[in-house]
């Protein structure tokens, strides 16, 4: 209240005239604005490539989406993309697996927490694209090397929430549950589990962005039938627009698996506290 | 949760124990693996041998023409990616409708696995430094001006005021209140964009390269000297850990000067 | 030029915030008009709501008032003076990262006072204050009382005729208000400086000011002058003074309707929001 509620154009400018009305509509709505952004961009991207720079390295995004359906024509293009997806898909749900259950072993026993946190955060820590070509000599060229380096990207993130939120259950809870009688099944399912819900949905986003740079950067360091293959021929070949298309829907499937799980991490965040 | 201070150093030692006991039962794993046990050399390497082949590249100097062109392309990057965040990320933080504009923007496209770009990089600057640069500043940038943003955004509009009642002209308010306000959380931006520009070279050198240390790392895979391979990576991975200590001191010092 | 006879002078200023039909219209001040006398002390006193923070802010040239006009020394107010007035709010609203004396000095930077005279005047006005053994303290490591008196110092220390002060002692404990109060006075006793000080406290009015303006609540406009005729500096015997309780159940008297109608202004407020809000589930909007 007070001197502090000056409102800040008024400081700025102590003689200021009145606004056109349309600014001040404008100013209200910075959704409508940042799409035109996006549009001006867009119509940039769009205007430069067709009349300025070289097809073969930039394509106009309305060729793009045109040819959308030529490269979906491209022999082994739509296998491909399933296949990442199908990667992604095992990755994560292996991670989950084993994020989630060493997270729990960890984060439930303060022995193990203390003994194996400092070796988890060690090996969190280290930056796992040196140790691609390592995964790719054991696990091979195919699909098993992408799927076990988006494993070891997703599962540290889900490991370390759900340790958190483990750690975070009040002592007092399993105290009381014990003194009702509760046998162990009974307190994972009615203590630990509701009350780490917050935290796994977290680790499952966070998890989910690690297993997409894992399969990612897998794929684009050595593929035979997926996603960096293809990538690898339309760079060789110079088809910018194959290239731009196949990246866009890439990109596609990483905003929306990415939405999935922050949706459910706000839904499941909000039901419990 | 502890209440008796005693049990905790004692479980302390124990736990100490137990971390070194692990990692001494795994590199007892993996000696036994290479020599008794029979792993192909190609795919394990004997740990002895990776320590020879460790000391051999470190006194002989054979890490540096690679490790110069990573740090080059990580100057580049993080140079170009600073200079733009900084100076777009202050422009947008001026007004409270650009920022409302901007920030969710930028935000949403950080969210993308911008390692997605590479191949556009590649296909318009080769597989010289040039797409690794380009990739690392992309990378970077975003940290960068978010947190600018979000640094001069949110600077007390009390101390501005003050500022400006004592007759601050542009020039003062932003080197005598904006910048010193912002500076801590700048400083954390600049130092999350040098890790991931460091760490966006080396994957875009491991990918789509012909020079650098991730590109050697992958060289020596492709030749099967497995061994050498193995003592690359510890060698990189210490570098990393370096560069990023570094920068973490450089960061506090800089919030202190 | 011959100096006015008023320090500051205020004509029919009224003030809005928000154009009228928005839902965060409001008009702060309606037609308020005020002379300030040079060297005096004048509260403003009404209750919340009633403008009188944004009174000060347009005496200073932060905020660009609807209506009206304010003088200053004879100059019409167009923007911040520096060299004529300086502030202290009730959040010192010191720069954190820098010593007491490092923020004194950086106001003389602002002010563009020349580097050489810059130390002589921090020191003399950490002296006034009583800080000088603290200079090179931060902020932080301060009472509340202490950085307001930090702040009183910086602002002592632009050496300006003019100090407005916005409930300066408002977020400190009554002990250490009574205390500052006192060596408020004593200060006024030894310069001639001319201070409008906004304020909660009725007996902090009565003990301070040689006037206080009573505003009415919202619509703000001044209701009442009243004259405290005893001189600066002020003992703290004087709040036992029969004279005090006098002026001081004369100011509750003027602001005890006024404050009630800011308390049901408030309260229909809020069923008007409340109504507002219900009107738009039963309409389908999404709130």
């Amino acid at each position: 209240m007070g001197a502090m509620a000056v409102s800040r154009t008024e400081v700025a400018h102590p003689i200021m005239p009145a606004a056109p009305n349309i600014w001040r509509r404008l100013e209200r709505r910075p959704g409508i604005a940042r799409l035109g952004v996006v549009i001006l961009l867009l119509l940039i991207w769009e205007i430069a490539a067709r009349y300025f720079l070289d097809r073969d390295f930039i394509s106009p995004p309305s060729v793009v989406v045109m040819s959308l359906d030529k490269l979906f024509g491209t022999p082994g293009v739509p296998s491909a993309l399933w296949l990442t997806l199908y990667e992604v898909a095992a990755a994560f749900v292996l991670s989950v697996i084993a994020g989630a259950g060493i997270g729990l072993a960890v984060g439930l026993n303060r022995f193990a927490h203390q003994s194996f946190m400092p070796i988890v955060l060690l090996l969190y820590g280290i930056p796992q694209i040196t140790i691609l070509p390592i995964f790719v000599l054991v696990f091979g060229v195919g699909v098993a090397s992408k799927i076990a380096f988006g494993v070891s990207h997703g599962m540290f993130p889900i490991m370390i929430s759900v340790t958190a939120g483990v750690q975070k259950i009040e002592p007092v809870l399993f105290v009381s549950a014990r003194s009702m009688g509760a046998n162990r099944w009974q307190l994972f399912r009615f203590v630990i589990f509701p009350h780490m819900i917050p935290s796994f949905f977290t680790g499952m986003r966070l998890g989910m962005s690690g297993v997409l740079l894992g399969v990612l950067l897998a794929e684009l360091y050595v593929s035979t039938a997926g996603i960096g293959y293809f990538t690898s021929i339309f760079t060789q070949n110079f088809d910018a627009t194959k290239l731009m298309g196949l990246v866009s829907m890439l990109a596609a499937i990483a905003i929306a698996l990415n939405e999935i799980v922050r949706r459910a991490e706000l839904h499941y965040a909000r039901s419990r506290d | 949760m502890n209440s008796d201070g005693r049990a905790t150093t004692q479980q302390r030692l124990l736990s100490r124990l137990m971390q070194i006991a692990f990692i001494a039962v795994l590199l007892l794993l993996w000696s036994l693996a290479t020599t008794v046990w029979g792993v192909s050399r190609i795919l394990l390497p004997n740990p002895l041998n990776v320590w020879h082949q460790l000391v051999e590249v470190v006194s002989s100097g054979a890490f540096i023409p690679d490790l110069k062109v990573t740090l080059g392309e990580l100057t580049a990057a993080f140079a170009i990616a600073m200079s733009l965040g900084v100076s777009l990320g202050y422009s947008i933080s001026r007004s409270r409708f650009l920022i409302k504009v901007f920030e969710p923007l930028l935000a949403a496209i950080y969210a993308i696995p911008i390692i997605l770009f590479l191949p556009l990089y590649v296909l318009l600057l080769g597989l010289g430094p040039g797409s690794k640069i380009a990739l690392g500043a992309t990378i970077s940038f975003f940290p960068i001006v978010l947190s600018t943003i979000a640094g001069f955004g949110n600077v007390d509009r009390r101390l501005v005021i003050v500022a400006r009642s004592m007759g601050a002209n542009d020039l003062q308010m932003f080197r005598h209140v904006l910048l010193p306000a912002a500076l801590p959380v700048i400083l954390a931006g600049l130092r999350m964009g040098f890790t991931v520009a460091l760490l966006s070279v080396i994957a875009s050198e491991t990918i789509a390269s012909f020079a650098g240390l991730g590109h050697h790392i992958v060289d020596l895979a492709e030749n099967m000297d497995t061994a050498r391979m193995f003592a690359y990576i510890v060698f990189v991975i210490a570098i990393v850990a370096f560069l990023n200590a570094v920068v973490s001191r450089l960061e506090r010092w800089v919030r202190w000067r | 030029m011959t100096p006015a006879p008023s320090a500051i002078s205020v004509h029919g200023v009224s003030h809005q915030f928000g154009d009228s039909g928005e839902a965060r219209h409001v008009q702060a001040l309606l037609d308020t008009s005020l002379e300030v006398v040079r060297g005096e002390l004048l509260c403003l006193i009404g209750p919340s709501g009633c403008g009188k923070s944004t009174l000060l802010n347009i005496m200073g040239g932060l905020i660009a008032p609807t209506t009206g006009s304010v003088t200053v020394s004879g100059k019409p107010v167009r923007g911040p003076l520096p060299r004529d007035l300086a502030f202290v709010f009730q959040e010192s609203a010191l720069f954190p990262w820098n010593t007491v004396f490092e923020n004194i000095v950086l106001g003389m930077t602002f002010q563009g006072v020349a580097k050489a005279e810059r130390r002589d005047r921090a020191g003399r006005a950490l002296e006034a204050v009583g800080l000088l053994d603290f200079a090179e303290y931060y902020p932080a490591q301060l009472s509340g009382g202490m950085r307001q008196r930090a702040a009183l110092a910086r602002a002592i220390s632009l050496e300006t005729e003019i100090l407005l002060m916005d409930e300066p002692f408002g977020a400190l404990d009554e002990q250490t208000r009574m205390v500052l109060g006192e060596d408020l006075s004593v200060l006024l006793s030894r310069s001639n400086k001319t201070i409008v000080f906004v304020t909660h406290s009725l007996g902090e009015a009565v003990f301070l000011a040689d006037r206080v303006a009573v505003f009415s609540a919202r619509p703000g406009t001044i209701k009442q002058i009243i004259t405290v005729d005893a001189p600066h500096p002020r003992k703290p015997s004087f709040m036992t003074a029969p004279k005090f309780h006098t002026l001081r159940d004369q100011l509750y008297g003027l602001l005890h309707d006024e404050i009630r109608k800011a308390m049901s202004e408030t309260a229909q407020a809020r069923r008007r929001y409340d109504q507002a809000g219900a009107a738009k589930i039963d309409s389908g909007d999404r709130t």
